[in-house]
């Protein structure tokens, strides 16, 4: 799908848990997510916690979209 | 460490007032198996059916397959951390019951766990068609949370396998095998010029029910080690996990590690067994690359020329399984995954989910999403509620006539990635 909508000339950026995955496929912006069971969450946080971890993972995201890529890159930070 | 196997044939199984084993028979007590069964104050019933290769018969919602064993010198018993302390197994001598498997059957927890078919094309993918069953039962009492009947299920198919071993005890076996490991330095001395090969064993420990358990440690929660090869045949690493059952290992296959079978078999004639490396399939990244840097740091530090890795299911521990392919190959650790494939009902789509140039050497157990058509049995053992849910299955799979339309991963063990099965591909 990512590769699909990027054709389109759409930019994505793929959050995903395995990013080794996201590489062998071939996403572009690459933004590492939790873990499998809950990429975007974190249940062993509290619901003031995990609010804030999620708002960052979304900014991280957003800040990745709009940056130039000339190669896969993986936003570790 | 050495391990005797003595193997006790079964050819049949019938129920009578006491339980025992003669003449190749084993005559079950279902009344007291079943009160020790219930013991377990999470279980509201349970019962006992036979059925034998051939019949007219499907078992489904399959949960586990275990080979009933009983250790009978040596420290320890079967199934430690378990059904015994955890003293450390693998060594002295221990019966096998060979012919009869214990089977774990009911709503567990629906569409997670299998089908065995005794007869017809079901039968073909799964070796469990090829063994008198004694198909335990259990319902759980109501309220109680999934992974509590989850352990409850399991620990009851343990307890029955562990039950139906003790009455070999006194028996003498039909067949014995011995299988023995040597230490590092006593392998080199003894085999300076052989090739040293390892086993490296992955188990899958994603969490949410889908576990292994080594000695009673739940996999996830250890970071990778090593195994005797020997302490395997003892149930030191039992199955928590069955979804997609066509490649979970059951604790059968633990028992019964056809890899591990096969090394010995080549022991001392064309290369030198080193030993096993355990290691999991975990949820999070840093999991994984912590777990299969371990995988090759324990195998260059064993001094491995090559190494077999088997996997566990399918999905992201394709990355797991890349992951210690690529480590090993950049040690200069020849290297052969066993694998099975999701390729699509036509089997043109991408194999893994994760790959890389490394993984040159691969045996496939399989395409998990061939169409397999499977016809109405005279007698189901367990219930066909689940079929229309459980993965391979869809919305329609079960059909009026009660025939079952759906994905080869219904069926357990018929890819399984330790090569416990027919199928494959060149």
């Amino acid at each position: 799908m990512v590769k699909e909508i990027e054709r389109t000339g759409l930019p994505v950026v793929h959050v995903c848990t395995v990013t080794p995955i996201s590489m062998t496929v071939g996403a572009n912006r690459i933004v590492p997510a939790v873990a499998i069971p809950h990429p975007l969450g974190n249940p062993g946080l509290s619901r003031e916690e995990e609010y804030e971890l999620r708002s960052k993972l979304v900014e991280k995201s957003l800040r990745a979209l709009e940056t130039e890529v000339s190669d896969q890159t993986i936003f570790e930070s | 460490m050495k391990l005797q196997l003595g193997y006790i044939d079964i050819s049949g199984v019938e129920f009578a007032d006491k339980s025992e084993i003669k003449n190749g028979i084993l005559y079950v007590n279902e009344k007291e198996i079943v009160a020790e069964v219930l013991q377990d104050e999470h279980l509201k019933a349970a019962r006992l059916e036979i059925t034998k290769p051939g019949e007219s018969c499907r078992i489904t919602p399959v949960k586990d397959v275990i080979q009933p064993r009983c250790k009978v010198e040596g420290p320890g018993g079967v199934f430690p951390g378990w059904m015994h302390k955890v003293d450390t197994v693998g060594s002295g001598k221990t019966h096998v019951l060979r012919g009869v498997n214990v089977v774990t059957a009911g709503k567990i927890v629906g569409f997670q766990e299998g089908i065995i078919d005794m007869t017809g094309p079901g039968a073909d993918y799964t070796p469990f068609s090829q063994f008198n069953n004694l198909v335990l039962v259990v319902e759980p009492k109501e309220g109680i949370h999934p992974h509590q009947y989850e352990k409850a299920a399991r620990l009851a198919g343990l307890k029955v396998a562990t039950m139906l071993g003790e009455l070999s005890r006194e028996l003498k076996a039909d067949e014995t095998e011995e299988f023995e490991t040597l230490g590092i330095k006593e392998g080199i001395e003894k085999y300076p010029d052989l090739p040293r090969v390892g086993y490296v064993m992955m188990l899958q420990s994603q969490g949410l029910l889908h576990d292994t358990y080594v000695y009673g440690v739940d996999m996830k929660q250890s970071l990778t080690t090593m195994i005797m090869p020997t302490e395997t045949m003892d149930g030191a690493i039992i199955s928590g996990n069955c979804v997609s059952a066509c490649d979970k290992n059951t604790t059968f296959h633990h028992l019964n590690n056809p890899v591990i079978a096969e090394l010995f078999k080549e022991h001392g004639k064309t290369l030198n067994f080193v030993g096993v490396i355990i290691t999991n399939e975990n949820v999070y990244l840093a999991d994984k690359m912590r777990s299969s840097d371990w995988t090759a740091k324990l195998a260059e530090f064993l001094q491995l020329d090559g190494a077999i890795v088997s996997q566990e299911g399918f999905g992201n521990p394709d990355t797991d399984l890349i992951m210690n392919c690529k480590k090993l190959e950049e040690r200069g650790i020849k290297t052969v995954i066993i694998t099975d494939e999701y390729a699509g009902q036509d089997g043109k789509s991408q194999s893994l989910a994760d790959a890389d140039a490394a993984a040159d050497a691969v045996v496939t157990g399989g395409n998990a999403n061939m169409v397999v058509k499977l016809p109405a049995l005279e007698r189901v053992i367990g219930s066909t509620e689940f079929v229309n849910v459980i993965a391979g299955g869809h919305d329609g799979s079960l059909q009026a006539d009660g025939s079952i339309e759906g994905e080869l991963q219904m069926i357990t063990g018929a890819t399984n990635e330790m090569g416990f099965n027919k199928l494959s591909a060149r």
